[in-house]
């Protein structure tokens, strides 16, 4: 009779919270948290095309260590990282005060922020042929197209500056996310703070940098950190634009992974590969919380 | 509360056991061959897979069918086997995959066709079966014998050759002309090469005169992406790539560090278009067709992609009598004076899956399919060449005018090995050859760098000879 009563006593407490809850933390853990088990499993095996999985040891990582091209693949995951999260945040915070501060027309600010989210909803593959349109090398593409209009030759553009076609490419198209966590941060400042510093004869420039900044710090810290993960893991629009080449021009540790596993069929080396982005991520987030202070932002906001 | 536990629940059950129907009504599906004693068939379904345009490599197999079914009547079987076909499109590598995933998940198709080269890594992973029994077949008994080297892996025959196909160097007859040679001179160029007079340094030589004299924008043109073909050259500068004996892949220093040269040359002496490893197929069949070009190593082939779709600028789709007074088909010429001159071929084949139940039946349609007259189809329409020599007795094959002039590369053929890591290798000479050719590299360093890659990417599977 206890027993039972105890039962009742666990179902009404954990049962809502469990049917709420239950099927996300069902979704992390199949898709989130399996795959770097599975990663983590498979990095130190040499499973390959037959798909049966042995034990190795470390000589993933060490094949890693001794590839000719790793630190040329290194490089251009830094660099591609690097430049494209530059663009990514500073364009959506950009794009952000033009279209909350700058446009003061709602309906106006609305428009432009559609027009710039129109390539996130659109197929990549679709975004990316256009793109491969407008470099395109012979005559007919947008730009030779605009530089015979300047009696210059056609250029090779793709071929010549493979990575920075793919930070345009992807910097653009990843400024959108910034631009939309931005705006609704700017709008949730009270108005009467904006009146405030313009009774006070603040410039512009000024209230940008003493009022819409701080008040926008968590949202930019967040961005950040969302844009490093996942640029270092994402390799799409890379694999589409160039295949990672000419050569490893573009090839990033990501697509590197990718290459390994599914074009080569070393799905153990793959995985090692795919391991180390795991490390560099949780390394990444590490250094935000602590360093950053980052666990201090996520609290009531201050404004209020 | 209750009524939620009891809602989640019921959701789960009725979800379950809607999945564990399903698995049944497979089951059902792929169950026995038993004969039944009914007067109605019991119906067999074979699934085919192939990838590209040629539909007939799996078409053939529902024609065979058809004729394994008059068999097995009058035989007294009360089977009927239907085939069912697929077609795959995309990359050879993800056609793999995809093999490779569906025999995972227990879903490969019977037969599925691909090039030969697949067989090592696909043996190797227990995904297909050994088909020694065909060799003693009567249905390939007159298959040409070097084809069957082509799919044989650590012994065994693997797999059932489907067709074959010339790699020729095309020449631009208008280009010759315009060089000043006579109708009698350029018709006799393949003859030339077959007899080890016309040299590669003559080809190359030649390229120059028309880029010099004008008469060309380019002298020659190889594939923008990486396959086969620059293998062919490997072979002719006397490379072995592969050491049945050990079953390892081969380095061959020497030779690699000529067909790296080749390419290197070729780039400096701006014979081929700038960034070629970069341009699309189109731009390089509109290049060649376009008779913008001398030299084009390609595929007889080639001819149903300039038949199939607009290059030319004027005309559009060209026919192949257009194709034939335009263009000449010769071997690789040798790379030294009085050498013999190469090509390679590429053979389908036809694999089964190690999953199939209908082994028995599979066999029997394999061998139904070697009938010359499917093959002729299957040639003529795709611009193959056949297996066996029923089929190049063949008179509608025979009557071909482009597919007769190649007929004779079979006998300077080479294959590519059937190795696991063949892939590996073949993508790591590409790149060294695209390092060269864009100038990002000296061949010298791009030697280098190809062999680290190599010892690194496939280890003890190498062997380098110097």
């Amino acid at each position: 009779m206890e027993k039972s009563n105890r039962m009742t006593m666990i179902l009404r407490r954990w049962g809502l919270p469990s049917v709420m809850l239950g099927p996300f933390v069902l979704l992390i853990s199949i898709f989130f948290f399996l795959p770097v088990v599975l990663i983590t499993i498979l990095a130190f095996t040499n499973m390959d095309s037959a798909m049966r999985w042995n034990y190795n040891g470390l000589s993933n990582f060490k094949k890693m260590l001794s590839d000719p091209h790793i630190f040329e693949i290194i490089n251009n995951t830094v660099i591609y990282v690097f430049f494209t999260l530059l663009i990514n945040v500073f364009l959506g915070l950009a794009l952000a005060l033009l279209t909350t501060y700058f446009i003061k027309k709602e309906t106006v600010g609305l428009a432009v922020r559609t027009i710039w989210m129109l390539p996130r909803i659109s197929p990549p593959v679709v975004y990316v042929l256009i793109w491969l349109w407008f470099f395109d090398p012979s005559e007919y593409g947008v730009l030779n197209s605009l530089r015979s209009l300047f009696d210059l030759p056609p250029g090779k553009f793709l071929a010549e500056n493979p990575m920075t076609a793919v930070i345009l490419a992807n910097g653009l198209i990843g400024a959108s996310y910034g631009m939309i966590i931005f705006s609704s941060a700017i709008k949730s400042i009270p108005g009467d703070l904006f009146m405030a510093a313009r009774v006070d004869g603040a410039s512009h420039r000024s209230i940008i940098a003493d009022l819409i900044i701080p008040a926008v710090r968590w949202p930019l810290m967040f961005v950040t950190l969302w844009q490093i993960m996942s640029l270092l893991t994402s390799y799409e629009y890379i694999l589409l634009l160039t295949k990672g080449g000419p050569l490893f021009e573009t090839e990033v540790l990501a697509l590197y992974s990718y290459h390994t596993a599914f074009q080569n069929f070393e799905y153990g080396y793959g995985s090692a590969v795919a391991l180390v982005l795991v490390l560099v991520a949780l390394l990444f987030s590490f250094i935000f919380w602590k360093v950053f202070g980052m666990s201090k932002m996520i609290k009531a906001s201050r404004i209020e | 509360m209750k009524k939620t536990m009891t809602g989640v629940l019921a959701t789960v059950l009725v979800c379950s056991s809607v999945l564990a129907g399903c698995g049944k009504a497979e089951e059902k599906k792929t169950a026995g061959t038993g004969v039944s004693a009914t007067s109605t068939p019991e119906v067999v379904t074979l699934t085919a897979q192939t990838a590209g345009i040629e539909k007939t490599r799996v078409d053939n197999l529902v024609q065979a069918s058809l004729k394994l079914n008059e068999e097995l009547k009058s035989q007294g079987k009360n089977i009927e086997v239907k085939v069912e076909t697929k077609s795959f499109d995309g990359s050879w590598p993800d056609y793999v995959k995809q093999f490779m995933l569906a025999s995972q998940s227990n879903k490969a198709p019977d037969i599925y066709a691909i090039g030969h080269e697949y067989v090592g890594m696909l043996a190797d992973g227990n995904y297909i079966m050994p088909l020694d029994s065909l060799k003693q077949s009567k249905a390939y008994s007159d298959l040409f014998p070097v084809l069957w080297e082509s799919v044989t892996y650590k012994g065994k025959i693997w797999a059932a050759p489907q067709d074959t196909e010339a790699r020729p160097v095309f020449y631009n007859k208008g280009i010759l002309k315009k060089l000043g040679w006579s109708d009698q001179q350029i018709n006799d160029l393949p003859e030339k090469v077959k007899k080890g007079e016309f040299t590669l340094d003559d080809m190359t030589q030649l390229a120059q005169e028309a880029k010099t004299k004008g008469a060309a924008e380019f002298g020659i043109v190889h594939r923008p992406v990486d396959g086969p073909d620059f293998q062919a050259l490997a072979y002719n500068f006397g490379a072995k790539l592969y050491d049945p004996a050990d079953n390892k892949l081969v380095l061959d220093k020497k030779a690699v560090a000529k067909q790296i040269q080749y390419y290197y040359d070729l780039a400096q002496k701006k014979l081929i278009p700038d960034s070629l490893t970069t341009m699309e197929w189109k731009n390089v069949h509109q290049t060649v067709v376009n008779e913008k070009n001398l030299f084009y190593f390609g595929g007889v082939w080639n001819v149903n992609n300039w038949v199939s779709d607009a290059f030319h600028d004027q005309l559009g789709k060209v026919d192949v009598k257009w194709v034939n007074e335009h263009m000449g088909m010769m071997l690789i010429p040798a790379a030294e004076k009085g050498g013999k001159p190469v090509t390679l071929s590429h053979p389908f084949v036809y694999t089964v899956s190690a999953q199939t139940k209908q082994s028995e039946l599979v066999t029997r349609l394999l061998e139904l399919v070697a009938d010359p007259k499917l093959q002729t189809e299957h040639n003529v329409k795709t611009y193959h060449l056949p297996i066996t020599k029923g089929g190049a007795d063949d008179a509608t094959f025979k009557a071909d005018i482009t597919l007769g002039k190649v007929a004779y590369m079979s006998e300077y053929t080479t294959f590519l090995p059937n190795h696991e890591g063949f892939s590996k290798y073949s993508s790591a000479v590409f790149k060294a050859i695209q390092a060269v050719e864009l100038g990002k590299q000296t061949p010298d360093a791009a030697m280098k760098d190809l062999e680290a890659q190599l010892k690194n990417d496939l280890g003890d599977q190498l062997k380098i000879v110097q």
